[in-house]
């Protein structure tokens, strides 16, 4: 028996009163319905939380004439995708928090709260996460709805509570080891940490909301600015949701060819990454030397997608244009004979250092239950020892003819996220390898693609591995040729958020370890 | 015109006239190696990078040093509000005394010296621990967080590294019975003393890093944890004066090293002086080779090593030369 039709007759058993539908997967990327209402929705979260289920995203869509909070549930072991729907009143919107449950909720249900005005009874600290102070009403609601002055004391985020020896130290949003602005507040105890609190918005732009108010061709540059070093694989997982929602089929050529520029970008990001990790650990050197191999992937990719960073290659039923079969597989196969020798010398470099390894070892270890709270995902997720891959589980592109293995860590510290990262990139290497030697040969893209989409009505969830983990794009359709609502589940954001845990009682020089070793997108996060 | 100056000179002295020219001499020096250090370091840096580094302004970019110093000194002296103005002010130009007075009593060459002292070691272990005081002071009165964290750093970490590096000498000053630096010198005339005391070398050295603040003891600025750390508010001139007093202590530890370990200025067929720079440099290098390889220790860390393991085994290396010597 398969994991929903386990669920929906335990389901049955245990709530006589809720309706449980069956979905169809093939369109709308998910398997499960369940209509919550507000009084049984604690119940329902925490049958799913014993089932050893994920929180995968909570958000909140407006339909006008209700607001429907959606949450959605996973397994590590099976893909079992649930959305969980609370239907509210517009007027006075009044969810129970499930925060004690799942802990990442605490910061979702902010976020929910401050753009749709939703009130979550028993949240602990339902203050701002994104948005300036100045801000009047909620943003995404489709009419116009003032904040009330109760809310507007809890706008300005965050503001340390000064005690007497207290000591607080603002971690950016200027820092060096924040990579790009994140804020961080710290409070300290001399070198040691007591809290760590992230404080967001400081590259927040708002693109759910530029999305409704864009066609979905215009829509397509803006994924690769949330996540610019990994911009393709965000790029794909758009493209593949709107792709699902019009039911456009995809050549097999452009499958593999989507599959082979991805996991390039993915080496590409893995390679910052590993310059600015040691970076953070005070080694300067490897950052050159990383640079160096991004360099060549970046020359490949620009001679594919024309730009070098935030790439928008991918277009709706296949690709911009076709690749240059000599040039382009050529300099590819020499890119990969280079690398195979750079993973020795990383090895040499950085692996090897006794220093390197007394700072990383044991330092910042994240357990596996913490997997099911927080619903991180990616290298991170793999560092504890779940082999959970995007990739593997829902197997999008090519990935499912391609074989390859998953790198997984022992205790998930920082260096085993070490190491499941410099593994990925030989395992991509080999991704690549057996996607040119498959590549067949036929169009690059549908032609009966039509220039104005007005998809069905409906919604969809589609999700793809990104660099950082599990990336999700949730799409509201009404049938205009603008989304209603699209939602984007980043990485980034649940696996930062484990940091608060990680870094109590740390010194600032690990927590500074732990927060490089995430390889975190602030963009991403932001949005 | 020389009755003049024969005048001057008894009225106050040859060896005053010999000391001031000496501390010219000195300045000449410090200024000319921070100078080369800097263009140095970023080559240095630069081809171990896989860079070229500075190639712009002057021939392989020598010039580059002085186009940033005249940068540097054509920059706007930013002095944040709630500074302590005395000690703000004071910790950059604190931070050279140290700096001027050790070179005083090292030996160039047999001749070149400012001033034979009979107690030169003294001198330079108690100079050297007063860097730490202008970097605390700097730290202290900038009124920044990670200022204060650097400093803090800085004085824990030096007086944990002054122990195993004043015990790694004191080997030395039993084989040469001196405390003259001069005596060292002369001391190895047969073999050098890194031969006898290897382990005391290895000690000295890693713990003269750790005094010049150099990666992978680079805590009171590590810059990942704590932005600039101890120098964070400081700018322009002032900025470039803590960096001028870096390079500096990197070329004194590594001449203290060379005078005390590598037999100083002697050598064969070159004149002494270039023996003793020759030396000095590539211990510099050296310092640099690290920086630009190794990534940082925790703070911890630092401090375990010092006391767990170069304490006890500088001591135990006195011991044993003591009692040899005895013998």
């Amino acid at each position: 028996m398969t994991m929903t039709n386990r669920v929906i007759e335990e389901f049955k058993a245990e709530f006589k009163s809720v309706d449980i539908t069956e979905v169809p997967y093939d369109k709308q990327g998910y398997h499960l319905s369940i209509e919550a209402r507000t009084g049984n929705l604690l119940g329902v979260v925490d049958f799913l939380d014993k089932r050893e289920f994920y929180i995968v995203d909570l958000f909140c869509v407006d339909y006008q004439d209700c607001l429907e909070l959606v949450y959605f549930f996973n397994t590590h072991r099976e893909l079992c995708r649930i959305k969980v729907a609370l239907k509210l009143d517009p007027g006075k919107p009044v969810a129970p928090t499930i925060s004690n449950i799942y802990t990442i909720a605490r910061w979702y249900e902010r976020e929910v709260h401050e753009f749709f005005g939703v009130y979550f009874e028993g949240h602990p600290n339902l203050t701002y996460l994104f948005l300036h102070e100045e801000i009047g009403h909620y943003p995404l609601r489709k009419q116009h709805v003032p904040v009330p002055d109760g809310d507007k004391k809890l706008l300005n985020s965050f503001r340390p509570h000064e005690e007497e020896n207290s000591f607080f130290i603002n971690l950016g949003p200027q820092h060096p080891s924040t990579h790009g602005v994140l804020r961080v507040v710290l409070k300290m105890d001399g070198e040691y940490l007591i809290s760590a609190e992230p404080v967001l918005g400081y590259l927040h732009r708002m693109h759910e909301k530029m999305a409704e108010n864009k066609s979905y061709m215009q829509f397509l540059p803006n994924p690769a600015r949330m996540d610019y070093p990994g911009a393709l694989l965000f790029n794909l997982a758009y493209v593949e949701a709107v792709e699902k929602l019009c039911g456009i089929e995809v050549p097999e050529r452009a499958k593999y060819i989507r599959t082979i520029t991805c996991e390039l970008n993915r080496i590409a990001s893995h390679l910052l990454w590993l310059g600015a990790f040691p970076a953070d650990l005070g080694a300067l050197t490897p950052f050159m030397y990383a640079f160096d191999d991004r360099e060549n992937i970046l020359d490949i990719l620009e001679d594919v997608t024309g730009s070098r960073l935030t790439y928008c290659y991918f277009r709706f039923g296949g690709l911009y244009n076709d690749i240059n079969e000599e040039t382009f597989v050529d300099a590819t196969r020499r890119f990969i004979e280079r690398m195979r020798e750079r993973l020795v010398m990383y090895d040499k470099l950085i692996t090897g250092n006794v220093i390197f390894i007394n700072r990383v070892k044991n330092i910042g270890i994240l357990e596996q239950g913490q997997a099911k709270k927080y619903g991180f995902s990616g290298p991170v997720i793999r560092s504890t020892g779940i082999p959970f891959d995007m990739r593997k589980v829902e197997p999008y592109a090519a990935y499912g003819s391609i074989d390859f293995e998953i790198p997984t860590g022992h205790i998930g510290d920082n260096m085993d996220r070490y190491m499941v990262r410099m593994k990925e990139i030989e395992i991509s290497l080999n991704i690549i390898e057996e996607g040119i030697k498959r590549l067949p040969s036929g169009p690059f893209k549908t032609e009966k693609v039509p220039k104005k989409l007005k998809p069905p009505k409906g919604d969809i969830y589609n999700a793809v591995e990104s660099t950082r983990g599990e990336t999700g794009v949730y799409i509201v359709s009404d049938e205009s040729d603008t989304p209603y609502r699209m939602r984007w589940r980043v990485p980034s954001y649940s696996n930062l958020m484990t940091f608060p845990h990680l870094s109590r009682g740390v010194l600032i020089a690990d927590a500074i370890a732990t927060l490089g070793s995430y390889d975190i997108v602030v963009p991403e996060i932001d949005r | 015109m020389c009755d003049t100056i024969n005048n001057i000179i008894n009225i106050v002295g040859k060896e005053v006239i010999r000391t001031v020219i000496g501390l010219v001499g000195v300045f000449i020096v410090v200024l000319g190696n921070a100078i080369m250090l800097t263009w140095t370091e970023r080559k240095v840096a630069g081809h171990i990078q896989r860079r070229i580094g500075p190639k712009e302004v002057g021939p392989f970019g020598l010039l580059q040093s002085f186009a940033d110093s005249v940068k540097l000194l054509g920059k706007e002296l930013l002095t944040p509000a709630n500074v302590e103005k005395p000690l703000y002010f004071l910790a950059p130009t604190l931070i050279f005394v140290p700096v001027l007075v050790t070179f005083v009593v090292i030996p160039f060459d047999g001749f070149l010296q400012v001033k034979d002292i009979n107690t030169g070691i003294l001198v330079i272990l108690a100079f050297s621990s007063l860097t730490v005081l202008s970097i605390l002071i700097g730290g202290w009165g900038s009124d920044n967080k990670y200022s204060l964290i650097g400093a803090v750093r800085s004085v824990a970490q030096n007086i944990a590294y002054e122990i195993p590096l004043l015990l790694s000498l004191l080997p030395i000053i039993f084989m040469a019975n001196s405390f003259s630096l001069r005596d060292v010198v002369e001391a190895q005339k047969g073999l050098w003393f890194v031969v006898y005391q290897p382990i005391a070398f290895l000690i000295f050295f890693i713990s003269s890093v750790a005094e010049t603040n150099r990666t992978p003891f680079d805590l009171p600025e590590a810059e990942s944890e704590l932005v600039a750390g101890f120098h964070t508010e400081y700018s322009g001139m002032r900025f470039s004066l803590f960096f001028l007093a870096e390079y500096t202590n990197m070329f004194i530890v590594s001449a203290i090293a060379v005078t005390f370990f590598l037999g100083g200025y002697q050598g064969p067929i070159l004149p002494g002086v270039v023996w003793f720079f020759i030396k000095t440099y590539l211990l510099v290098f050296v310092l640099l080779w690290f920086r630009w390889t190794f990534p940082r220790v925790r703070f911890d860390q630092l401090l375990n090593f010092s006391w767990k393991i170069l304490i006890p085994v500088s001591f135990l290396n006195l011991l044993v030369t003591g009692g040899i010597l005895k013998l």
